[in-house]
């Protein structure tokens, strides 16, 4: 609201067209869009390369204190833990960096950065740590012995390995005792035509928009706008490991 | 004496096979309601299913763990929504408790079945999703709008 006000105070009458329209279509016509699109990918057709997957992370809209994103990521993956947090699964958490030369405080949200070169695929002697066709990195959960030595080989620790017999799992999250897990970009609901991620909507939800998720073959997609209009990086880019995730503001 | 030892054998060649396909054209009589007792029949003939059910889910899971495919048919959630019994209050009986659906062929056929242990043995949808169903529809319109317009605004994109 307060970026309108601020605009309408030097709106030319075709700039005033122009929001306008975009406002209408963003309440009424893009909502329907998003429900339309939801059908893209039909439930029984294979993934593909096409789609790629990918998240940005905004670290200077990320605000200190905020757990949104984590406590979504835990409702949406039933995630509950034993109050133990060193043993506790955790796909995202929140990391506070805070630069010695100008005590500056960074917050950002860490999960598995979906390299497209992943260590943890090279080192599972199963073949179950894997990258899906369009840029997943997740566990067979079917094949996983439970060695973790995915967890070793992760730069990000984005791995988590289930210590005690589970029960109360969600429908849409298969997980249990003695298989490694991690996050895996809501692949359920996002095979099921979801636009968003728990953690993204979450983070909308608060008015933050520090997690952009979507397509980065679609030129048009939310992901590709925040990554043609802001720099972006990925961490530690010098092992080239190609994530798909990638953090902006730094 | 032979005559003894051919009896034997004819019994049991007679019964191992019937003990092992323990319902075979036999209805499930199970503690509670489920969708699938309304129903005539499975996803494929109720014969096929009852010897080839697990090769169908093998065959699922593959395909849905590694290429992304979520048709409905043979996917283990949906034998769970279909065949989960449900008391007078209408809560849902887990599937693998004694006396349901899978425990009792399980149990009779000496098959240990290890699904249960990773896979919901309820329907249960996640919190996130039931959460956002109570939100209402316009608030949630009204807010992804909002936040797509302020988007908008700030990285100047025009459509
Ligand atoms: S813990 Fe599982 S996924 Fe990780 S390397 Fe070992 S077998 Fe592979
Ligand atoms: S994309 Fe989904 S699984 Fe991954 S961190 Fe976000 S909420 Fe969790």
């Amino acid at each position: 609201m307060r970026l309108i006000m601020k605009d309408r105070t030097h709106l030319t009458r075709r700039e005033f067209i122009v929001k306008s329209i975009t406002a209408i279509s963003a309440v009424y016509i893009i909502p329907d869009i998003i429900s339309k699109a939801e059908a893209s990918k039909p439930l029984d057709a294979e993934v593909s390369p096409k789609t790629k997957w990918a998240i940005n992370v905004d670290v200077t809209k990320c605000v200190d204190g905020c757990t949104s994103c984590v406590e979504a990521c835990v409702d949406e993956n039933g995630l509950y833990g034993f109050d133990r947090p060193e043993t506790d699964s955790q796909w995202i958490r929140k990391l506070r960096i805070k630069d010695i030369k100008t005590d500056k405080v960074t917050t950002l949200p860490m999960m598995c950065q979906h390299c497209e070169n992943p260590p943890c695929v090279d080192v599972c002697p199963t073949g179950a740590s894997f990258r899906r066709e369009d840029g997943i990195v997740m566990v067979n959960q079917h094949t996983c012995i439970g060695c973790r030595y995915c967890m070793m080989a992760c730069p990000f620790k984005a791995r988590s390995f289930v210590h005690e017999n589970l029960t109360e799992q969600v429908t849409s999250a298969p997980r249990g005792k003695g298989c490694v897990e991690s996050c895996n970009l809501c692949v359920n609901r996002i095979d099921h035509g979801s636009e968003t991620t728990a953690c993204e909507e979450a983070c909308m939800k608060e008015g933050h928009n520090a997690i952009t998720f979507g397509d980065l073959s679609e030129p048009d997609s939310r992901v590709s706008i925040a990554i043609k209009t802001k720099s972006s990086r990925r961490l530690r880019a010098d092992m080239r490991l190609k994530q798909r995730v990638t953090y902006s503001g730094f | 004496m032979p005559q003894l030892k051919k009896i034997l054998a004819v019994v049991i060649m007679v019964f191992i096979p019937i003990s092992s396909f323990s319902h075979d054209n036999e209805k499930h009589s199970l503690k509670g309601m489920s969708k699938a007792d309304k129903l005539d029949q499975c996803v494929e003939p109720t014969e096929k299913m009852q010897k080839h059910h697990f090769e169908y889910l093998y065959h699922q899971r593959e395909n849905t763990v590694e290429k992304g495919i979520r048709t409905k048919n043979h996917s283990l959630a949906n034998c769970i929504d279909c065949h989960v019994s449900h008391d007078e209050e209408g809560n849902a009986i887990p599937i693998n408790d004694e006396g349901q659906f899978c425990q009792t062929c399980h149990v009779k056929t000496a098959v240990n079945i290890d699904c249960f242990s990773c896979h919901a043995s309820i329907p249960r949808d996640s919190l996130s999703r039931t959460k956002s169903q109570v939100h209402s529809r316009n608030t949630h319109i009204e807010s992804t709008a909002k936040n797509l317009v302020e988007y908008y605004n700030e990285t100047n994109y025009e459509r």
